[in-house]
């Protein structure tokens, strides 16, 4: 009864347009109060003693710092610089330019760990330059948007630290060395129909007669964005840094390629880099706080454990019910973004998780790959409307290409799901 | 909200119908706060690795200090999102429609979120007073917690004051 109420009362919150953060808090504070009437304060001290303890954890550290990580290396200059090196290395053709984007969104993927982010630093560079060269706007956007979508699978990743967090069992660095097959596979698997609809559609004639930038000077001027995802990866690897300290260690490094090689951050820029990270890091961590509120309410009301018996002896079998969740989470991926979806779900998955004794790594990693297929499918998806604002297109122009894209990433889902070795073989070769 | 455009593109939200320019002006507060916790934050987090690094010491202090700064990034953060309609929504269903549909959706909406945090601001006020009566100390650094807790109220009141002037705006803009 209090339970349908608090997810009804979220439900309904969430349709007009409440931010997800306060509709969960207060879906969670009305069945606390519900649920205990007659004590003390009627139990809403658990309220701020929630947000409070929600906020306490230091690995949560990380996401401001892989958030500011990601404002800085936006607007260092490198997303140019390495497009320059990309074009070099493939050449100049009909379905260049587009692989381009996605080789250098999955790289960008590599430093910095959110979706939209990355689509706005990729679209920037590159959606002018593939319409000069004769492709169409819809066709860029969703090439790009597609691209970015890599980002959250590719390690460092937002998404990935958030679902540590509230599975400490899986680890950051087996999640970031779990997402690195899944996300280049998903790369790969998106460069073969971008190429194939451009020479079918012979988009970009106007590429070939474009100059070919020398490959030295290319490699020497990227060679400063090359060695940041070494140094992130390479240093966590190696134990020097936890992934907080690699984030900041970048931004540093970030900072100075930007102010003082490639000059392209201004001291006045800084505050407007740091403003932007800090809110973009409150409403990250607003939601997970609030959403331990929203999951105090449910664990009380002992609710979770029941929806989850009766999904697993419902008949459906083990790939029956992953099949359900993943028709289950692509919609609501087109709805909401990634974090606040594993936010939400991840406390109710889990009890599933463990009754069919799935691999949490594994399966964090079939999560983030159905959320990264919701960030580019229409007509809600986030990526795809970033990079739509900066094509300026409408987004159902984008649909005769981008589900093209999208049967590609479920493709590499159902690689992953078939095959959890994809996900699984790094992190244990590694020894995580 | 008040004007009847047609959306050229799907992704028109709110946001852009609050000129980004005022909001400088407005949220000074929060924008300069947010600045200096962000560089805090990064400096201790660097200034961590360099220590350890030279001297083979941690200081578990800073990471009480961390975590205060991240609760306190969280709330003024929020507080200028608000205001900048930047927070994590679902935007279909309240930005689509006739123009007095939208603004009953933004009303229910925003009342809804001052109601919390006017709750909010009460609760953890209570929660100040009580670490402050019985007198409790960080697990770290041993000072009071109230030196902690006392800013969640003050925050949340400054998230209030800036929800209750969405309001006033939203209300301004009812369309006839």
């Amino acid at each position: 009864m209090i339970a349908s109420i608090l997810f009804s009362l979220f439900i309904v919150l969430m349709l007009i347009g409440t931010p997800v953060g306060v509709a969960l808090g207060i879906a969670g504070t009305v069945a606390i109060v519900m649920a205990n009437m007659d004590t003390y304060w009627y139990g809403l001290m658990a309220v701020p003693q929630n947000f409070y303890a929600g906020l306490s954890k230091y690995p949560l550290l990380a996401i401001p710092m892989f958030v500011l990580l990601g404002s800085i290396f936006d607007r260092s200059g490198v997303a140019a610089r390495l497009v320059n090196l990309a074009v070099a290395i493939v050449g100049r053709g009909s379905g260049m330019l587009p692989m381009v984007s996605i080789m250098v969104a999955m790289f960008l993927g590599g430093i910095s760990g959110s979706g939209p982010a990355c689509a706005a630093a990729v679209g920037a560079v590159m959606i002018r330059s593939m319409s000069q060269a004769g492709y169409p706007r819809p066709f860029s956007a969703s090439v790009v948007a597609a691209g970015a979508a890599t980002d959250i699978l590719i390690p460092p990743s937002v998404a990935l630290i958030i679902y540590s967090i509230l599975v400490p069992s899986a680890s950051v660095p087996a999640l970031f060395a779990a997402g690195m097959v899944p996300g280049i596979l998903a790369g790969i698997c998106l460069i073969i129909p971008t190429v194939w609809l451009a020479r079918h559609y012979k988009m970009g004639a106007a590429e070939q007669d474009l100059p070919r930038p020398p490959f030295f000077k290319s490699l020497v001027q990227a060679s400063w964005g090359l060695a940041a995802p070494v140094l992130i990866l390479g240093g966590m690897r190696l134990g020097w840094f936890t992934p907080t300290e690699a984030a900041v260690v970048a931004v540093f490094y970030g900072l100075f390629v930007g102010m003082v090689v490639y000059r392209t951050i201004k001291i006045k820029d800084l505050s407007l880099i740091f403003r932007e990270a800090a809110e973009l890091s409150a409403v990250i961590l607003l939601v997970v706080t609030l959403a331990g509120i929203f999951a105090w309410a449910l664990s009380t009301l002992s609710v979770i454990d029941p929806i989850a018996n009766a999904i697993v002896h419902s008949g459906l079998g083990e790939y029956g019910v992953l099949a359900l969740l993943i028709v289950l989470l692509v919609i609501l991926g087109m709805f909401l973004d990634g974090i606040s979806i594993f936010l939400i779900f991840v406390p109710l998955l889990l009890p599933i998780a463990n009754a069919f004794n799935w691999d949490l790594v594994w399966f964090g990693i079939i999560l983030t790959l159905k959320v990264a297929v919701g960030q580019f499918t229409p007509p809600l998806a986030v990526n795809l409307m970033v990079s739509c604002r900066i094509a300026n297109v409408p987004m159902e122009s984008t649909i005769r290409w981008v589900l093209w894209l999208v049967a590609a990433m479920l493709l590499v889902l159902l690689l992953v799901v078939t095959f959890p070795g994809l996900a699984t073989w790094l992190p244990r070769y590694l020894g995580y | 909200m008040s004007s009847d455009q047609t959306d050229k593109t799907q992704t028109e939200t709110a946001a852009q119908e609050f000129p980004d320019a005022a909001n400088h002006k407005r949220l000074k507060l929060e924008d300069c706060l947010s600045v200096f916790i962000m560089g805090v934050l990064a400096l201790i987090t660097f200034a961590n690795v360099l220590v350890r690094y030279f001297s083979n010491q941690s200081f578990a202090w800073t990471e009480e200090i961390s975590i205060f700064f991240l609760i306190i990034l969280t709330m003024v953060g929020s507080s200028s999102a608000f205001v900048r309609y930047q927070h994590i929504r679902i935007e279909y269903f309240a930005d689509h429609g006739s123009a007095a549909k939208k603004w009953w959706f933004s009303i229910a909406s925003n009342a809804s979120v001052l109601l919390f945090f006017v709750l909010f601001t009460v609760l953890s006020l209570k929660m100040a007073l009580d670490d402050y009566t019985y007198g409790d100390t960080s697990p770290a650094i041993g000072v009071p917690n109230w030196w902690y807790s006392m800013w969640m109220p003050l925050l949340s009141l400054l998230i209030t004051w800036r929800l209750a002037g969405i309001m006033q705006d939203l209300i301004k803009v009812r369309p006839t």
